[in-house]
This record gives C-alpha cells, structure tokens and sequence, in this order.
C-alpha cells in the first residue's frame, strides 16, 4: 500500500484550480496557491532548512508561508519560467482585468498587463516555432501570448469562455500545440494560431493536462475523466463527484505516466492511461485543490502532491521495486478468483434463465395466457419487436417544436416506460418518460430537443410487458440523432433571408445531396437532377436556410444565422474532405450589430476612465476628512468629529454606489468584448483550413489599429 | 491494545441465503479445521470444509424450496452438531454426515422465519405465531401483536423455566413464560436478530444481545421479574442494520469477543473495557450485506477466524493468519502453484459455460422467429429495505441484487427530496417530471460496474402521500427489469413508541360510525409506518406513536365503531382527519368526525419546538459567518481583538460545517412545519390565512418564542 511521505497542514484555504509549483529561486521548489481575500501564499519551506545549520528547530508552518496581497479575486495562477535559458521561475497571477507576472525572489513585478476578457487559464511554455516561451492566457473567447517582456506574440480566437489551457504535442511533430478547453463543450487544438482539430465533448472542459506519448487527459464539469490520443477519444469514466485538478504523473514506477484524479469529495485516484483502470486511490478529507509535481523534499525524487481546500498538503513518492505496481494492498490471486467465480455465476444465472423460459414454453399455449401470475411475470409473445421512428414535430399551442422518438411494440404488449441515455441534450445524462397506468399503450412518444447541432447517439432503453407486471423485458438499442435534425423543409413562398455566403467546391452535387440527406432528418431522401435547391426552416427560431448549388460547384448558403452558415461550412467541408475553403460572406444584420457593439466599447472605455478619476479624487477626500475628524476627536470637539464621521460616511456611501456602477460597466463591457471576439471566431468558422486563420489574424490587425472598415471588409472576403 | 489484523480470503459462494443460515460445525479439539454448514434460497443444503485452501464438499442435498434458517442442535449436553434447517411450514434435521434423521411438517399456516433449538426443544416462529415443540409434539402457542423477527430460549441447562424470547417488529423484546407474556421490554429499534451472550447468556444465562434494523447494538439482561439494560452502542456512523451477532474471542484475550454483521456489508469486531463495556477492535466492509456470521477455525487449523456468509452467498473468512507472500524474482508477483490451477480450471469451466450460453442465447433469439412461443425470464432475487431513520427523519432504500446492477428509476407521485449517500457511487440523472401523468420525480442511478448494492436517502413530507417505485435491472441476459413499490404513509415520519407523556395537552380527534375494528385497522395502516397489517388480537387496539422530527405524540385507540386520536400537534390530527375521511368515503361508509382542540397545545409545541429551531437559527449564523472571519484571520493574522465568541467559532468551524452538513434543510423543513401548524390551527377553526403565511415567515426571521406565540395567538382574529 502507497502512503505519503509527506503530511502538511497549511492553515490557508486553497482556491480550487489554482496550485502551482515554482523554482523562484532557480533551485527549491515552492507551492504556490491563492487563497481567500484575493491574496496568493508562497510556501518556502526550503530556506528555514538552510538556516537551521544541521540541528532541529522548532518547525511552525505558518512562519514558511508568504503572503502575497493582490488585491483582486485572483482566477489563476501559474508557475514557469518566460526567459529561454529557463533558469528562474516567475509567478503568474490572473484575475478578471489583469495579467501580473512576479518575480517572487526579488519582489519585483515582471510585468503587470490590463486583459480585458479576463484570465480563467494560464499556461506557460514553448508554443510551435515561437523561439521565447509565452505565458499564455485564455479569457473569455481570446487566446492571449505574452513574453518576458510583456510583449503580446500571440492572439486568438476560440468559439467560448476559456475554462482550460495545456501545451502538448499531439501531432506528434517535436512542437507542442496548445488545447484548449472551453465552455462551449469543445476541445480546440491550435497549432499556433491554426485550428488543427477540434472535438465536441458533452460538457464544459474543466482541466486538461498533457501526458506520454501524445496523449492527454481532460475532465469535464460533469464528472467525466478521459483520454484522448490523435482526436480520438482513448477512454472516459463517469463519477458522480466532479474532477478538480489531474495531472499526470508515474505513480506505479513503469515508466509510463498514469492520469491522476483529484476529486471534489477528496478522493485523489490513479488510473492507467490505456484503459483508464484505477491502480491507486486515497483519500483527503476535504475536496481537492490541485495537484503539482516538484522535488518537495530536495532529495532528488519528484513527488506528486496533492492539496485540499482546506489546506492539507500530501505528498506521495513513486512506488519503489518491492510493490510491483500493487498499489492498492490487494490480493491479486484472491481478485482474479474473484472475478472469475462472478463471472461463473452471472453465465450459471443466464442459463438458468434459458432454461426455466424454455420450461414455461412448454408448459403452457400461449392461449392460456393472462393468468394472474403470469401476466406479472411479464410474459411476451417471443416474436415481439420494438420498432423506433425519428421525426421531426414543428410543435403547437402546448408543444415547443422537437423531435419526436416513437417507441412502439409490435403487439398488444405494453411499453411501460423508456429511458433514454444521451449526452449533451437532457439536463442530466438521461431523459424518462414514465406515463400514468391510465395512459399505458404499446407505444410512446418521446420529446427531444438537442439544443445544439451536433450528432448524438440516443441509447434506448424500452420496459415493455403487460400492464399488471412487476418484471418486465428491456430492450435495448441505439439511434443516431443527424446533425441538423431541428430543421424542417420549408414551404416553397418562405421569403428569402438577406445574409448569405458563397464559395466553390470542387464536387458533383450528387455528393452535397447525399450530405444533406444523412446530416437532415427528413421524411424521405431528397433527389434532384440538375442544380440543387433546397430550403429548410429552423425550428429553433432563427429563420429558414436556403442551400444552392450549382452544376459547376458554385455553393450559396443564405441564412441569417451567422452560426449556422458555419457549422454547415464546417460540415460540409468535412465531409467533402476539402482542406482550405475561401468564402464570400454578406452578413448585413450582423455587421450593423458589430458595429453598434464597437461603438458602444468605446463609450465603455471613456466611462471606466471617468470613473476611475471620480474615485481617485474620493480617495484623496477621505483621506482629508479622516485627519480632520481624528483631529477633532483629540480635541474633544466632539461636534466637528461627529460632522466629519457623517461627511465620510455619505462620501463612502458615493464611493460603493461608483464602485457598483464600475461594476456593471465593467460586465457589460466584457459582454461586448465577448461578442466581438465571437463574431471575428464566427467569421473565421465560416472559413476552412489556411483561411480560416488569416482571417482570425487580419481581424486581430484591424481592431489593434482601430480599422473597423477594414474589419468588415476582412469578415466579407476573408482578406483585406 | 494490540491491533487486530485479518485478512480476508473467499472460500465458495452458494445460492442466495437468508440471514443466518451458515454455521460452524463444532470439532471436539479446539482450534481443529471447522466443517461449514450452508443453506442457501434454492434448497441447497451444503456442508464442506477447507483443505490445502479448496473447499471439499461433504455432502450437498438437492434443490427444493427456499431454506429460511439453519441452526444447529443436539441433545443437551452433548455437542450439538445436528444441523437443523427449515423451509416452508416444515423442519428438518440432518446429521454432520448428510443423513436426515428428522423430517417435521409442523403444518402451521404461516411459513416459518425463525427457528431455535435446545435439546428436544423446538422453538419456532412464522410472522406472528410463536410455537413450542417438544420432541414435536405441541407445547406452547402465542400469537404476537407485531411480527417476530428472532427468537432465542435462555439456555435451558442453567435457567429453570423454558423462557423464549421474541424480537418483535414493534420495537420490543416479548419474554413469554409457556403460552403466556411474562413482560416486554423496549429496545432502542425494531429488533432484528437476538444472540445469547458470551458463554450460553452470561453470568446467569438470561443476558441477551440484539442488533436492530437502524443499526443498533444492545445487552439486556431478562431476569425473572424484570428486565436490566446492560449496554447500548449508538449507530452513529450511520451503518448499516445489523442481521448477524457471534460471540467469538477472536482477539485472542481470554474474553469472548462481540462480531457483528451489518446488511450494508460492514463486519466488526467489539471487544471489552475493564468496565465491560464494547470497544470497536476491527471493522471491514465486504461488498455485500452480511447474513450469517461466525467465530471459528476454518482455513487452517490453529488460526481463529471471523466466517461471513453474504446475501448472494459468498462465503468468506478474515483470518488471524497472516497471508503468505512469496517474493520471487522479477516484477510479477509470483502466483502460487496451487492458485494458478485453481485459476486455470475455473477459466476452463468458464469457457465451457461460455459456449453452453451462446448455444442457449441463439436458441432463445430463434424463438423471435416463432410466432407461438413465448419470453418469459424468471425472477431474479432482490434484497431491499426502506426505513425510517430517526436520526434525521429520513427514510433509507436499500436495493441489492444477486448479480451486478446496471441502473435503476426512481418514480414517485408523490413530492419526495433524493439526498446524497456517499456510500453509494451510482451516477444519478435527474429528468424533468410530468405531473400530468403522475410524475414527481424521474430519477435514473446508473450503477458503476460490479456495484450490487445500491443505498439512497429519500426524504418525505407529512400529509403528502403516496408510492415509490423502483424498476430495477441487472446486468444479465436476457434483460428484464423487477418493479418494487414502497409506500409513502401520510405520516410518514411518524414512530412507533412504547410511552406516552400524559402531561402534554392533546387535541383529540373521534371517529364513529358503521365500520368493524379490521376496517379502522386498514384505515390507521393506511396513515402510519410500523404498524402490522394484520389486525392484532383483542377488542380495542391501542398504538402510540412519536414524530421522529418533532417529537410530538400521537396516541391512536380504536375499536369497532369507535375511533380516538390524540395528539399534542395540530398538523398531525388535521392530516388524519383528511386521510380517514377520505379512505372511509371510498369506502361509503358514514363517519361521524368530532374534535376538541386544546387552545394550549399551540404554545406547547411551539415551545417543544424551541430548542431545536433556536439550535439551527444559530448554528446556520454561525455557519455563514465562518468563511467571513477566516478571512479576517487571513488579514489580520492576530485573533486577540476578536470577541470571544468569534474566536470560538472561528476554533469550532470544522464541527459546526460537519452538523450543518449532516442535516440538509433542517431549517427549511421546520419553517414549514411552522407553517403547516398555523394553517392546520386556523383551518380547524373555519379560517383561511394562507395570505398570512407571509408575515409569518417574518416573524420566523426574527425568531423570539414569545413573539411567534403572540402571532399564533393574534393572527386569524
């Protein structure tokens, strides 16, 4: 059994998601965390040791821990080092407004940065072929990259809020790629500033970390841990507790990293990064901070160290040749038997099974059925079936338009109730429909509405019986909901949209047709000869969509739906397999709305530096009148003390009504910051491949230098 | 103290078995290898023993009904290594050999659950009928008020009269003296196994354990006049029921040691104090719930060891032995020899079972094709228990399955709250309800793999009623899913108790009219827990009751014809008043209803009330001040200008998180109980104030007990 080596109680609660390790002094390893009331402590256990010259001292933690005053709600901290020799670590600390880089062995800042969208993730490292390390921060849809110097090298886009960040090579190529994680359910992976691949999860992306042989682990807000190698998903565990932190670590001494777990019951686990099997688990009594490696105890061995909320700090070396990978203090042998007695009797029950239907088979005509008895045990007919349809119900009075999923049996048996288990489209991970005994018939109508398009594989599970049984037989299938499955075709007088895009593909349209016919639900495939022209309407409110197409590959989309002419691009582009697309997008509405936006950032801005001067000018007023009322206070004149209180009790009350306004400023001018950032994504989406960067990059030139004709120009033709 | 130390080897697994039906067979060496005997729910009796770590059969019977207890016996005095078993209305013994030697259909009409031995006495007991045989012939007859879940008889070598005792449903112990009740004795909950004490009962041989259903542990000692409670180890860990005792010195000290099986999978070990009381020496959790466990030497001779068998019939030891490790060369543990071949042929078995199913699975699926056949898959076992734990008003489902659980759905027409466990790792699924059609709540439990234990929290609110259900389904082919329904009472949280406190005012509540003493039993079922559903003998019937949450009373007394309710809480007469003249109208039979309603209960139960509502008012400030003064401890970094007060909180902020967790909403849940008192009190008195209900809520926030008297005393006017 693995235990830790080392035991700390810091006293300091941890904020979740913000641990790290640094080497501020290029040598001695010092947990880093924030804690409450926007400050960040320093654990340097380290020097204490220096200092006690070889005889043993009394040890107080507290006197190890360094408090560092921010100020602001701290949202991230990281550890690395931005100078390329690599040699000392500087401190990186994020709030909602700023990115602070500090030198902690100096006390000096490196740099101190406004971020305007905010940092909820901060990684640091070599990115592609940038010769100096960046430290790279993810804020709400934009990808920032900083320097030493504070020089910002490097800017993006992504589709949401940034939750996660990690640098790793997945390509495989000897550079490492940047994967992020977002709150829009979707891993991207960018090499440089260039989408390579992206993966739709079933939650927001809550950590990340990268692991051996270019693979590397996520978590998700839902409790979901897994692995993904090469854009495919290796393995994935379901808990009902959330993953905090993981990490990846070799606990088992083979070689290989494992993926460590820390979760928000304080359990910390150590799975396999091949299938994901736990080999090691402990538990800390509070919910899990972070996890870091660093030589902790200066010996010249990494450990893995795990903190909790609450302060509790544990450290675990790799296990050592005697343990053989057993970290778990089980008997092997005792398992496998286990396991294989289990096994045995499950296939032993099975028979049983077979046997005693094949028993009441002949023990009876079917025509005999409907004792009391038997209608309990929920026989059915053997040639019963389920039969499953998918369509598409645009709704009523009662109904909001869905899709609707009829289950139904092939005879008079009764389908008691269905559960269907499918990501991303039900609040939880499963959907029930259970009618009343009144309501019970050989078939059910279930309602989904997939709030996103996506594919989804609908797991179906059917209770089907007679209407009086306690046991009932489960059917089991799966159904793939398509991609575009909340849209209809529209009838033919459905005025046309006025946005629209255009590009060419090099395709017969034979081929388009058959995209549409897999990724829409519809009553019938479609078939066309000639130029293919065909509308449908979104039952999700935002209008009809017209795609066209040409014999000579000519391709216009019109819709006014900005998001969806480029979730269509990207699929199409996909399935076609073409590799870079340039498009002309007219988007009218859109671009009025951006401009509007623009102009509405710029009023932001002037308020927030008028503000910020009303309140340096309270400031300097308070000081004043506390001095004046202290004074009186010496003075026993209690009359002009009890004025001055009042006047700062008044100024005070001005100062916290400012505040909340700067406060509401500050979030609308973030929505607004958050729309521009999305709208140059959503104008890139539009875009495949080289182009789709380029136009990320000159929108990113435009805005710098406050062009924003040029911006539009770049988000109609792709280029400036 | 030394520490104690067993490891656990697995041994054989049987059928599913009833609690207590494997046992030790005595050897006359002490410390010589132990034969096992099992009886399991297919019928099979079973006896083997362990050689070189494989068991050995020694003879197995063949199946027939379910066995429901096993117990050992033989003339007294000698060792008693007859093994008795029953199923059904009948008993049967068996020698060590395998030989039957007894076969006694008692032709009772209740099946048999319980059985005791001693000598050519015979003690047996169904679901309310306690007998006496000796030498079969009948001696002694009892009807019990409130089902029998264990009997013992004091041992009859050292006690003079033959004295059974009889764990009752009802929360007590019933000592008989032949056909007749000596006296009951009230336990801490409903009694669910009994154990003679240490060596045959004790100094005196009248000291008996018994374990409840909420976990608890207790030693009383039934003299001839009058009960004496020795001890009682509380469940605070909130464990499991116990279903198995032993008395076993495993600790190796000269003194007997306590084992005990829990239905949540927990085996422990108590030893004693100087003062005799029990001390936890050793706990593991087994996967499964225990169902008979015993002290003995099984493995290897010379080594004690704890046997438990468990409800899907593993058989188990944890040994004082200490596990052989054999450390060879390279990075794999080296399987010994003997495991490999075990290994090796229980895969080869598997194999051929394997095929044997395949052929079987294709045979059922080419029945689809057969337009006359049919699919009809027997029942699978299903262990489950819904109970009320006093501790926090909240009822507990436990659901175990034989084979691994794949998900179960919770369903629920009545508005009921699913509380965490975290015993329990299922993945839960929340799905929107339709009330239309009768759904409160929809709830999947998607199980991780080889979990057959599911345990869950459900809290009710009085008044609302109805039925919970369960579709459960295992990982086994073909699929099929089992319903089980669980009523939720209209006084749900209601307890049954032994005593009644005269001194309270009560508000009464009386039925009359044309219905027998059965139908007001049904009615009374139908709105309280605990309480048998067989109408108990006698002409009136008389139960009291306590609220688990707000210790208020209730005492019901009926009889044909006549009903009377008392309770010092007005809520709980009004909830009963609706229900019994709803179940008497569907039955259109015609109540007269009177009440008297004491204006002074009001005042009482609100000050009842008092210290609980002022303990979580003040434990809930506490508890939102705690994050704020740590962060001032951050700033300030010296305490000294803090007031006492704050500085205690600051110091106790662990525990006060720790009890403001365990009881989720406790505030709210009374808050509303508040108010279901002031609506119930108006509504007697012909007035709606639901408008009030606002002020009300005011008068909470700024809680003072004169005050929200004050308003119950003013509003309404």
């Amino acid at each position: 059994m693995l235990v830790p080596i080392f035991t700390l109680k810091l006293n300091h609660k941890i904020n979740p998601r913000m641990v790290t390790l640094g080497k501020y002094d290029g040598k001695h390893p010092n947990l880093t965390a924030a804690t409450t009331a926007g400050k960040v402590f320093v654990h340097n256990p380290h020097t204490r040791m220096a200092n006690a010259s070889g005889r043993a001292i009394e040890a107080s933690v507290d006197s190890d821990v360094s408090l560092l005053s921010i100020n602001q709600q701290v949202s991230a901290v990281c550890a690395g080092s931005l100078d390329s020799l690599g040699v000392n670590d500087v401190l990186m600390v994020g709030t909602q407004t700023n990115l602070l880089a500090y030198d902690v062995q100096n006390n000096t800042d490196v740099f101190y940065k406004d971020a305007p969208d905010g940092v909820n993730a901060i990684a640091v490292g070599q990115l592609g072929d940038i010769e100096t390390p960046l430290a790279i921060i993810g804020g709400n849809c934009s990808l920032q990259g900083y320097d030493s110097e504070g020089n910002d090298l490097f800017w993006t886009v992504t589709g949401d809020n940034v939750c996660s960040l990690v640098l790793c090579d997945v390509t495989n190529d000897g550079d490492k790629e940047l994967i992020v994680g977002s709150e829009d359910f979707d891993i991207r992976v960018f090499r440089k500033d260039e989408i390579i691949s992206e993966m739709t999860e079933t939650e927001a992306i809550t950590a990340l970390c990268s692991m051996a042989n270019n693979r590397f682990g996520y978590a998700l807000a839902n409790g979901t841990v897994g692995v993904y190698e090469n854009n495919s998903r290796y393995w994935r565990i379901k808990s009902k507790n959330q993953a905090v932190s993981i990490h990846s670590f070799d606990l088992n001494g083979d070689g290989v990293p494992e993926l460590i777990t820390g979760w928000s019951n304080g359990k910390v686990d150590a799975r396999s990064d091949r299938t994901g099997e736990v080999i090691f688990k402990d538990n800390l009594s509070s919910s899990v901070a972070g996890i870091v490696e660093g030589d902790y105890r200066m010996d010249g061995h990494s450990e893995l160290i795990c903190c909790s909320v609450e302060g509790e700090v544990r450290g675990y070396l790799p296990a050592s040749q005697e343990q053989k990978g057993n970290l778990m203090d089980t008997n092997v042998e005792q398992e496998t038997i286990r396991e294989l007695s289990q096994r045995k009797q499950n296939l032993l029950l099975e028979l049983k099974n077979y046997e005693e239907n094949a028993k009441a088979g002949q023990a009876e005509r079917p025509s005999g059925m409907g004792e009391l008895d038997k209608a309990q045990m929920g026989i059915i007919p053997a040639n019963t079936q389920l039969q499953t349809s998918l369509t598409v119900n645009p709704g009523d009075a009662n109904k909001p338009p869905h899709v609707e999923l009829s289950v139904s049996t092939t005879n008079d048996t009764i389908v008691r109730s269905v559960l269907i288990f499918a990501e991303g489209i039900f609040e939880g991970e499963s959907h029930v429909v259970h009618p009343s005994v009144q309501n019970l018939s050989n078939c059910l109508k279930v309602q989904v509405v997939p709030p996103k398009d996506v594919p989804v594989d609908l797991h179906i599970k059917a209770f089907v019986g007679g209407k009086s049984s306690n046991q009932y037989h489960v059917f089991e299938l799966t159904r793939q909901l398509p991609r575009f499955s909340m849209y209809l075709p529209c009838p033919d007088d459905t005025p046309e949209p006025k946005s629209s895009v255009a590009f060419t593909v090099n395709e017969r349209v034979q081929r388009v047709l058959m995209w549409i016919n897999q990724n829409f639900l519809l009553n019938e495939d479609i078939t066309c000869k000639g130029d293919l022209n065909i509308g449908f309407i979104s039952l999700r409110g935002s209008g009809p969509v017209f795609i066209n197409m040409q014999a000579n590959g000519q391709v216009t989309i019109k819709t006014d739906d900005l998001d969806l002419a480029g979730d269509l691009i990207q699929a199409i582009a996909n399935f076609l397999g073409i590799e870079d697309l340039q498009v002309t997008a007219d988007f009218p509405m859109h671009m009025e709305e951006l401009k509007n936006v623009l102009h509405k950032v710029d009023e932001f801005h002037s308020v927030r530096q008028k503000l910020t001067a009303e309140m340096a000018d309270h400031s300097n007023l308070i000081r004043s009148l506390v001095v004046r009322a202290e004074d009186a206070r010496l003075m026993g004149d209690m009359r002009n003390m009890r004025r001055g209180y009042m006047e700062l009790f008044d100024l005070n009350r001005d100062l916290i009504n400012g505040y909340k306004i700067r406060c509401t400023n500050h979030q609308e001018l973030l929505n607004c910051l958050k729309l521009v950032n999305q709208t140059i994504q959503k104008a890139g989406q539009l875009r495949v491949g080289k182009f789709k960067t380029q136009v990320v990059s000159s929108c990113r030139e435009a805005i710098k230098t406050n062009n924003i004709s040029a911006l539009f120009k770049i988000i109609k033709t792709g280029a400036s | 103290m030394m520490e104690l130390n067993l490891h656990r080897a697995d041994y054989i697994q049987v059928g599913v078995t009833s609690p207590r039906s494997m046992r030790l067979l005595p050897e006359k060496k002490a410390k010589a290898a132990q034969r096992v005997a099992v009886a399991d729910q297919t019928g099979v009796l079973q006896c083997f023993n362990m050689k070189k770590r494989e068991p050995v059969s020694a003879f197995k019977t063949l199946p027939g009904p379910k066995i429901n207890r096993l117990e050992l016996g033989g003339a007294l005095g000698m060792i008693p290594d007859k093994i008795f078993i029953t199923s059904g209305s009948e008993v049967k013994g068996f020698t060590k050999k395998g030989k039957q030697f007894l076969g006694f259909d008692t032709n009772l009409t209740e099946s048999i659950k319980t059985m005791w031995v001693s000598g050519s006495h015979l003690f047996l007991g169904g679901n309310y009928i306690f007998n006496h045989y000796v030498d079969c012939k009948d001696e002694n007859y009892y009807l019990c008020s409130d089902r029998i879940n264990d009997i013992v008889c004091l041992p009859l070598g050292r006690v003079k009269e033959v004295t059974p005792v009889l764990a009752c449903q009802d929360r007590v112990l019933r000592v008989l003296d032949a056909s007749n009740l000596l006296y009951e004795v009230e336990v801490a909950g409903p009694p669910q196994t009994l154990c003679l004490f240490a060596d045959e009962g004790g100094e005196d041989g009248e000291e008996v354990l018994y374990g409840t259903s909420d976990g608890k542990i207790g030693l009383v000692q039934l003299g001839r006049s009058a009960p004496n409670h020795k001890w009682e180890i509380p469940n605070e860990k909130r464990s499991g029921g116990v279903l198995c005792l032993d008395n076993y010195d495993i600790t190796a000290d000269g003194i007997a040691d306590l084992l005990v099986g829990r239905d949540d999978g927990l085996v422990e070990v108590y030893g004693y104090d100087e003062s005799d009381e029990p001390v936890l020496r050793f706990s593991q959790t087994l996967s499964e719930s225990i169902s008979s466990i015993q002290g003995g030497t099984v493995a290897t001779p010379g080594y004690d060891e704890v046997v438990a068998c468990t409800y899907a019939g593993w058989i188990q030891g944890l040994s004082t032995e200490p596990p052989l490790k054999e450390a060879g060369p390279g990075d794999k543990v080296k399987v010994s020899q003997d495991t490999q071949n075990k290994i090796s042929s229980l895969k080869a078995e598997l194999e051929g079972l394997q095929r044997r199913v395949i052929q079987e699975r294709e045979k059922y699926h080419y029945s689809a094709m057969n337009t006359k056949a049919i699919s009809a898959v027997p029942y699978f076992n299903i262990n489950d228990r819904f109970s009320l734990n006093r501790d926090d008003a909240s009822y507990t489902l436990s659901i175990e399955v034989q084979v691994a659980i794949d998900n179960v759905l919770l369903q629920s027409d009545v508005p009921i709250d699913l509380l965490d466990v975290d015993k329990n790792s299922a993945v839960v699924s929340y799905s929107a309800c339709d009330t239309e059609n009768g759904n409160f709540l929809l709830a999947t439990y998607r199980c991780q793999a080889n979990t057959t234990r599911l345990e869950l929290k459900v809290r009710s609110i009085e008044g609302q009623y109805g039925t919970l259900q369960a579709y459960i389904t295992p990982r086994l082919q073909p699929k099929t899913c089992q319903v089980r329904q669980y009523k939720i009472k209209p006084l749900s949280l209601h307890q049954r108790t032994h005593v009644l406190d005269d001194t309270r005012p009560m508000n009464t509540l009386k039925l009359s009219g044309q219905f027998s003493l059965a139908e007001i039993h049904s009615w009374v079922c139908f709105c309280l827990p605990e309480i048998p559903e067989r109408t108990p003998p006698g002409d009136s019937i008389n139960f009291h009751f306590l609220s688990t949450f707000l210790d208020t009373q209730l005492d019901c007394l009926y009889r044909k014809g006549e009903g009377i309710f008392r309770s010092d809480n007005i809520s709980t007469v009004s909830i009963l008043k609706d229900v019994l003249t709803k179940e008497a109208t569907k039955r259109k039979i015609n109540l007269n209803i009177s009440y008297e309603l004491q204006d002074d209960s009001i005042p009482d139960t609100l000050r009842r009330l008092h210290p609980k509502l002022e303990y979580q008012l003040l434990l809930a400030k506490k508890v939102q001040l705690i994050d704020a003064l740590k962060e001032l401890q951050i700033h300030e970094g010296d305490l000294e200008f803090m007031s006492p007060e704050y500085r205690q909180i600051l110091s106790d902020a662990g525990t006060l998180q720790a009890e403001y967790k365990k009881q989720p909403c406790h505030l709210e849940r009374l808050y509303g109980m508040i108010t279901d008192l002031f609506i119930d009190k108006f509504k007697f008195k012909g007035s709606n104030v639901k408008t009030k209900v606002p002020q009300l809520l005011e008068v909470l926030d700024n809680y003072e007990l004169q005050n929200l008297i004050d308003f119950f005393n003013s509003a309404g006017s």
